[in-house]
C-alpha cells in the first residue's frame, strides 16, 4: 500500500502559534535555532542552515519536539542493542567456559586479560585464585620471561595464526594454537591462546605405536620362522589362490613365488604332476600323499597335511598347507623292508640249502656214475643225462642260496679301501667274451672318486650281476654303460642299457628273492636280491630307472667312509 | 512477510522546512509501523546533503536506509532492520 504524506508549507498557522510569532523576541527564536542545531549536532548530524528553517517553520514544525522524538526511538534503539549485547555477551561467556579447550587471551606485554576454567584447571596451580592481570609465561610455564619457542611471541610479532602441534607442561601435553587479537582499525592489541590437551591421544598414539612395533616385530619373526622350516608351507586364500609359499616350498617345487602366486593350489599341483584337479577337490587333501616332478625333473614323494585358517565352510576358507619331502624317507622304508625280507630269506636259505645240497650230492653222483654204463640205450644215456643235468641245476639255485645267505654274515666280509673303477674294470673284461657273442657294447666312463671302504668280493658280485643283467636285458645288438662319479661323500654307480626297460608296476618287485622276467631256466631271480642285499649293508642304496621300452638306468650309491 | 505499506514523501524542490526535519518527522509519526517492518519511508529530494543528514539520524535510530541516485533526484527508502 502506497500513501503520499502530507507536506504543505502554506497551510495555515495555529492562531496561537500567529500570535506568539508576532510577538517573540528575536532571541528568543535565535535561541532556539541555536538548541535545535546542537541538538541536531548530538544526534550525530549537521545543523541546519538558517534557509533550511525559516523563523516562521521553526516556531510551527517545533523541531526541538521533532528531535525530542528521534531521540526518544534513538534511545529505545540503544536499550534494545543494549539488551541484545548482554545476551550474546551471557552466550559467549557460557561457551567460553563450557568449551572443552582452554583459552586464554593476553595483551602485548603477555598479560592475561581473560582465561576460561578449563584454561585454569590445566595450566594454573591449585589455589593460584584470579590469575587476569598476571604474566602468562609466569602462570602457565612457571617462567620470569617469555620463551622464544612461544607461539604467541611469534604470533605477535609477525601478526600470524600459529600452531604448535605437540608441548608438554605441568606433566601433560597440548596442542597450542595463537590467533591475533585486532582492535576495530586492525590493530595487533593481544593474542587468543587455545589450548587443547591431548595427553590421552598421545598416550593412545604411543601405545598403538608401540603395539603396532610389536606386532611387526612379531610378524617379521614369524616370517622368519616360516621362511627357516624344513618343510613347505603354502598358504591359499578363500578361492584356493597361492598367496604365499615359504623358501622350503620353493626349493622342494623348483619354483619361484612369483611364478606361483595367484595360481589354484590345484592347479599348481596337478602342473607338477599330482593328482588331478578333481581327485584333490574330492579328497580335499587333510592329508595325503603325492607323487610330483619339480621343476628340475625330479620325482618326489610329499606328505601333504592342511589346516583351515579359520572356522566356517573348509571350502571356503584360508588354508595352510604343509609339505614334507618323504622320498628319502620311503627310499630307507623299502629299502629295510626289503633288508628284513632278505635277512629271513637267508636264515631260512641257510637251512634249506645245506638240508638238500646232500640228496642233491647223491642224485648227481650217482646219474654221472650211471651214464659210464656200457649197455645203456640211447634213450636210458639220454635220460640219464636230463637228470645230471637238473641236479647240476638244482646244486647251482643251492649255491645261489648258499651265498645269498652267507653275504648276511658279517664275520664272513674282509673290508678295506678299495678303487671301485677298478673293480668295475676287472668285471667288464671278464664280461667282455660274453658281450661280445652277444654283438653288445659295453662302455665305460669312470670319474674321479675317492676309495670306498667295502669287501671287494662283494662288490665285484655286485658288479658282475648288474652288469649280467643289463647284458641279458640287451639280449643283443645293444649298448650298456657303467659310469662313476663323485657325490659329496658319496660314490654313484651307475649302469644303463638300452633294453626294453621295465614296466613301472613291476619295478617295486625287482629286488625282491626269486622274482624274475627271464623265462624258466634262465636265471634263479636272486641276483638283484642279492646286489641289494650287499649294497644295504655298505650303508648304500639301489635305485632303478628308466621308461618302460627305454632301456634300464640302475644307480648304486656308497658312502665313502663305511660306518 | 507482508509488503510493508510505503510512506512517499515528495520533497523535490524543497529548502525549507529542511528535508531532515520533515523526515524525522514523519519518522516519528509512523515509529511503531517503521519498528515492525509494517512500514517503509520513501523520501524523494533533490538536496545532495539530504542524502548524508537523513540516513546518519535514521541509522542512529536503528533502521537501516537505502540511498538511490536517479537522473535528477536522491531516494532515500528508511525501513527497519532485518
Amino acid at each position: 500500500m502506497r500513501r503520499t504524506a502530507k507536506n504543505n508549507k502554506n497551510a495555515p498557522l495555529v492562531p496561537k502559534a500567529a500570535a506568539a510569532r508576532r510577538g517573540l523576541d528575536k532571541r528568543y527564536i535565535a535561541y532556539v535555532r541555536d538548541k535545535v542545531n546542537q541538538l541536531l549536532q548530538v544526534m550525530g548530524t549537521s545543523a541546519l542552515r538558517p534557509e533550511e528553517l525559516d523563523d516562521g517553520a521553526l516556531l510551527e514544525l517545533d523541531p526541538i519536539g521533532i528531535i525530542a522524538g528521534s531521540f526518544e526511538q534513538i534511545l529505545e534503539h540503544l536499550r534494545e542493542t543494549n539488551r541484545s549485547l548482554s545476551i550474546a555477551r551471557d552466550e559467549l561467556q557460557a561457551i567460553f567456559d563450557a568449551t572443552g579447550v582452554g583459552i586464554s587471551i593476553i595483551d602485548e606485554d603477555f598479560r592475561i586479560l581473560k582465561s576460561n576454567e578449563k584454561l585454569r584447571r590445566l595450566l594454573a596451580a591449585d589455589g593460584a585464585g584470579d590469575i587476569t592481570g598476571r604474566f602468562c609465561y609466569e602462570v602457565y610455564c612457571g617462567k620470569e620471561g617469555p620463551g622464544l619457542d612461544c607461539p604467541a611471541v611469534d604470533t605477535l610479532a609477525t601478526g600470524r595464526s600459529v600452531i604448535v602441534r605437540e608441548v608438554s607442561k605441568k606433566g601433560k601435553h597440548f596442542q597450542i594454537a595463537t590467533t591475533p587479537f585486532k582492535d576495530g582499525e586492525g590493530n595487533i592489541i593481544g593474542v587468543i591462546e587455545v589450548l587443547m590437551d591431548i595427553s590421552d591421544l598421545k598416550t593412545a598414539k604411543d601405545a598403538e605405536r608401540e603395539q603396532r612395533g610389536f606386532y611387526l616385530a612379531e610378524k617379521s619373526k614369524l616370517a622368519a620362522v616360516i621362511e627357516s622350516l624344513s618343510e613347505g608351507l603354502f598358504v591359499t586364500d578363500a578361492s584356493d589362490r597361492i598367496v604365499s609359499f615359504n623358501r622350503a616350498a620353493r626349493k622342494m617345487t623348483g619354483y619361484s613365488e612369483s611364478e606361483v602366486q595367484g595360481l589354484r593350489f590345484q592347479e599348481f599341483i596337478a602342473g607338477l604332476g599330482g593328482p588331478s584337479c578333481a581327485v584333490i577337490e574330492e579328497r580335499d587333501f587333510k592329508s595325503g600323499e603325492l607323487s610330483i616332478t619339480s621343476k628340475d625333473g625330479r620325482h618326489r614323494i610329499i606328505s601333504v597335511s592342511s589346516v583351515l585358517l579359520r572356522d566356517g565352510d573348509a571350502r571356503h576358507g584360508e588354508k595352510v598347507f604343509t609339505f614334507r619331502d618323504i622320498t628319502e624317507e620311503k627310499h630307507l622304508q623299502e629299502s629295510y623292508c626289503r633288508t628284513e625280507k632278505l635277512a629271513a630269506l637267508g636264515q631260512l636259505s641257510a637251512g634249506v640249502a645245506h638240508e638238500l645240497n646232500t640228496p642233491l650230492g647223491s642224485i648227481l653222483g650217482y646219474a654221472r656214475l650211471l651214464t659210464k654204463g656200457k649197455n645203456l640205450s640211447p634213450d636210458q644215456r639220454e635220460r640219464l643225462d636230463i637228470i645230471a643235468e637238473q641236479a647240476k641245476r638244482g646244486s647251482a639255485i643251492i649255491t645261489g642260496l648258499l651265498n645269498f645267505a652267507r653275504r648276511s654274515d658279517p664275520a664272513l666280509r674282509e673290508m678295506a679301501l678299495i678303487d671301485i673303477n677298478d673293480v668295475i674294470g676287472g668285471v667288464v673284461r671278464m664280461l667282455t667274451t660274453e658281450a661280445e657273442k652277444r654283438n653288445i657294447t659295453v662302455l665305460m666312463e669312470f670319474g674321479g672318486i675317492p676309495p670306498l671302504m667295502a669287501d671287494r668280493r662283494q662288490m665285484e658280485q655286485v658288479i658282475i650281476n648288474m652288469l649280467l643283467n643289463a647284458i641279458q636285458s640287451v639280449r643283443k645288438n645293444g649298448q650298456v654303460s657303467v659310469r662313476t662319479s663323485s657325490a659329496g661323500d658319496s660314490v654313484k654307480i651307475m649302469i644303463a642299457d638300452n633294453g626294453p626297460g621295465i614296466p613301472p608296476d613291476i619295478r617295486p618287485r625287482i629286488f625282491d628273492p626269486f622274482f624274475t622276467t627271464k623265462p624258466v631256466g634262465e636265471g634263479t631271480g636272486l641276483g638283484l636280491s642279492i646286489c641289494a642285499g650287499i649294497v644295504s649293508e655298505h650303508n648304500g642304496s639301489i635305485d632303478v630307472d628308466g621308461e618302460s621300452g627305454k632301456g634300464a638306468v640302475f644307480t648304486v650309491t656308497l658312502p665313502v667312509n663305511h660306518s | 512477510m507482508p509488503t510493508p505499506e510505503l510512506i512517499e514523501l515528495n520533497i523535490l524542490g524543497q529548502v525549507c522546512p529542511s528535508c531532515l526535519m520533515v523526515a524525522l518527522n514523519e519518522m516519528n509519526t509512523h515509529r511503531e509501523g517503521l519498528r515492525n517492518g509494517k512500514v517503509e519511508i520513501l523520501v524523494r529530494t533533490d538536496h545532495r546533503d539530504a542524502t548524508r543528514t537523513i540516513p546518519d539520524s535514521a541509522r542512529a535510530m536503528g533502521y537501516e536506509v537505502d540511498v538511490r541516485k536517479t537522473a535528477s533526484y536522491y531516494e532515500i527508502r528508511v525501513h527497519c532492520a532485518k
